[in-house]
């Protein structure tokens, strides 16, 4: 099975025409495992009523009253 | 002449004024805006060898300046909120025709055509820029390491990091260089130097600030933010460069507070989470300890403390890791296969990964942000107006103990965890303050942050600065310094 580096190193070549640049990128490369690893893991498991939604909006909706006493 | 002004004799002690009570005491024309950047450049040629804190410096446009807002408040004109004061900002905030480094070897001649919307404002305001800072390169660090102007030292230990990107910003207002300084913040990099060199910082709402001007690091998450000493310093500032920029169309409408009157010290009333998850896994327990008695403080002050869990946790981490990653992969990707010698070790690496991330994790960590910000503003500020954590769970790390260039064994992985706390609050948008709350067993600084609803700045400010009214942690001394 390829490791996580080697399997960016081809993505990144392909898609982006960027090479691996050091060392310490593969260390990094390699270390992306749990970001993907969480998305793995929320498959299934969030449902929102309004997804896609604006965070723009969002912020609006939940921002702090401004009648309340600071 | 107000009484902290009269306290003072020598002209370095001027820089030991707050930024405030410097503003009030050139307006009351107790000391002169030449003396006081005559001091401030005293202080940096002393100083800064040991601490790196600058990129560049320009005494001779800062004295002239100073000395035109000297004779402008000699004539009576009505004064900006920050009149005369000596300020230097993080080297990314650009100004038409002036060096702007942005930390790199790539922008070490960079001299923009155009000018950041928050410096045009703080020069409305009056304020005299001496120079540029230290950062990170291209603000993508959280250690202050910078191979290409050396790295900025922590004014408590010079062994130890400064926290970053704002490395400069951090040291500089912590060893009383400059009475306050411009950051940014993308995954925690005002309140991370804010925490770790002891004095504070505030990340606004996203979109509060106009980013007209400024290097991007990630068009999401990037945050334009003052670091000062004291909560009513920050306030001021913040309240100069808040607000609709018609050159910044992602920038709010809402309007801004009166950040200084909402300081009343009052915190009966007010109900502050303590969250139960995700926040204090793997704390150290200085850290802890220093974090247990700020909550003493503020619940003897009249807050009501209460836990609270944030939901979603997993979700906030996981997509707030690959956000700003990628949007910072986008905007160097022609850098990075047209130069990639000219980035240092740590940054090249760290961006590289980013270029093979999925477009639609990318999408679909934008596309829930609106949702999950929603579900913890109903679940956590339907229970209190606030929630408190450490900024880092961690003691601050030395230099050597996060040097990815050097090849430190462990680097990586300290370097990483430096950001924990304060990358999640990017991605959900909202205001943060870091506080100093005590020192740690090396006597480094510790900081706690205090998030608040969006467009919550005045009340997070309001926290912070009661509880600076009751302890002592922002007016310590660096020990060279003092």
């Amino acid at each position: 099975m390829q490791s996580l580096k080697d399997i960016i190193a081809v993505q990144a070549r392909t898609w982006t025409a960027i090479e691996q640049p050091n060392e310490a990128a593969g260390v990094m490369a390699d270390m992306l495992g749990p970001i993907l690893a969480g998305f793995e893991a929320l498959r299934g498991q969030l449902r929102f009523e309004d997804e896609p939604s604006s965070f723009e909006a969002a912020l609006q909706e939940t921002k702090e009253p401004t009648k309340e006493p600071i | 002449m107000n009484i902290a002004a009269k306290s003072l004799g020598a002209k370095s002690s001027l820089l030991h004024l707050s930024l405030v009570d410097a503003a009030e005491a050139l307006k009351d024309g107790a000391i002169s805006s030449v003396a006081l950047t005559q001091a401030a450049l005293e202080a940096f040629s002393r100083l800064d060898d040991a601490i790196n804190a600058s990129i560049w410096l320009d005494g001779t446009a800062a004295l002239e300046a100073a000395a035109a807002f000297d004779k402008k408040r000699a004539s009576g004109a009505t004064l900006g909120r920050l009149h005369g004061v000596p300020l230097a900002h993080k080297d990314m905030y650009y100004k038409a025709g002036r060096l702007s480094t942005c930390g790199s070897a790539i922008r070490k001649d960079f001299r923009p055509d155009c000018t950041a919307t928050v410096i045009e404002r703080l020069e409305v305001a009056g304020s005299v820029t001496l120079g540029g800072l230290n950062l990170a390169e291209f603000a993508q660090n959280p250690t202050g390491h910078n191979r290409h102007f050396g790295d900025c030292r922590n004014p408590w230990g010079p062994d130890y990091c400064t926290g970053g990107s704002s490395s400069g910003s951090g040291a500089a207002v912590a060893a009383r260089l400059v009475f306050g300084a411009l950051g940014s913040d993308t995954g925690g990099s005002i309140r991370l130097p804010a925490a770790i060199c002891g004095v504070t910082g505030i990340k606004p709402t996203q979109t509060r600030v106009s980013r007209y001007g400024v290097m991007p690091l990630s068009f999401s998450a990037d945050n334009v933010g003052p670091l000062a000493r004291t909560a009513r310093d920050a306030a001021r500032f913040l309240s100069v460069i808040a607000g609709h920029d018609p050159k910044d169309p992602t920038s709010s409408r809402e309007p801004v507070a009166d950040y200084e009157a909402a300081l009343s010290g009052e915190l009966a009333g007010v109900t502050i989470g303590v969250p139960t998850n995700y926040f204090f896994d793997g704390i150290d327990p200085d850290v802890q300890r220093a974090f247990d008695e700020a909550v003493e403080v503020l619940q003897a002050r009249g807050a009501k403390i209460v836990p609270v869990t944030i939901p979603h946790m997993d979700a906030v981490a996981t997509y707030g890791g690959i956000v700003s990653r990628v949007e910072g992969g986008t905007i160097h990707g022609e850098w990075m296969r047209a130069r990639p010698q000219d980035y240092a070790v740590h940054l090249s690496a760290r961006l590289y990964g980013s270029q093979a991330v999925p477009a639609v994790y990318y999408i679909e960590a934008l596309a829930r942000r609106g949702a999950i910000l929603k579900a913890v503003a109903k679940d956590v500020f339907g229970a209190c107006n606030a929630f408190i954590t450490p900024t880092l769970r961690m003691k601050v790390p030395t230099l050597l103990a996060t040097d990815i260039d050097a090849g430190t064994p462990g680097a990586i992985e300290v370097f990483n965890d430096v950001s924990v706390n304060t990358r999640p609050i990017n991605y959900l948008g909202l205001p943060s303050v870091s506080v100093p709350c005590g020192l740690d067993s090396n006597g480094l600084p510790i900081g706690f942050q205090i998030q608040g609803r969006p467009f919550g700045e005045a009340r997070i400010l309001a926290i912070a600065d009661a509880y600076q009214r009751d302890t002592d942690w922002h007016r310590r001394l660096p020990p060279h310094v003092a």
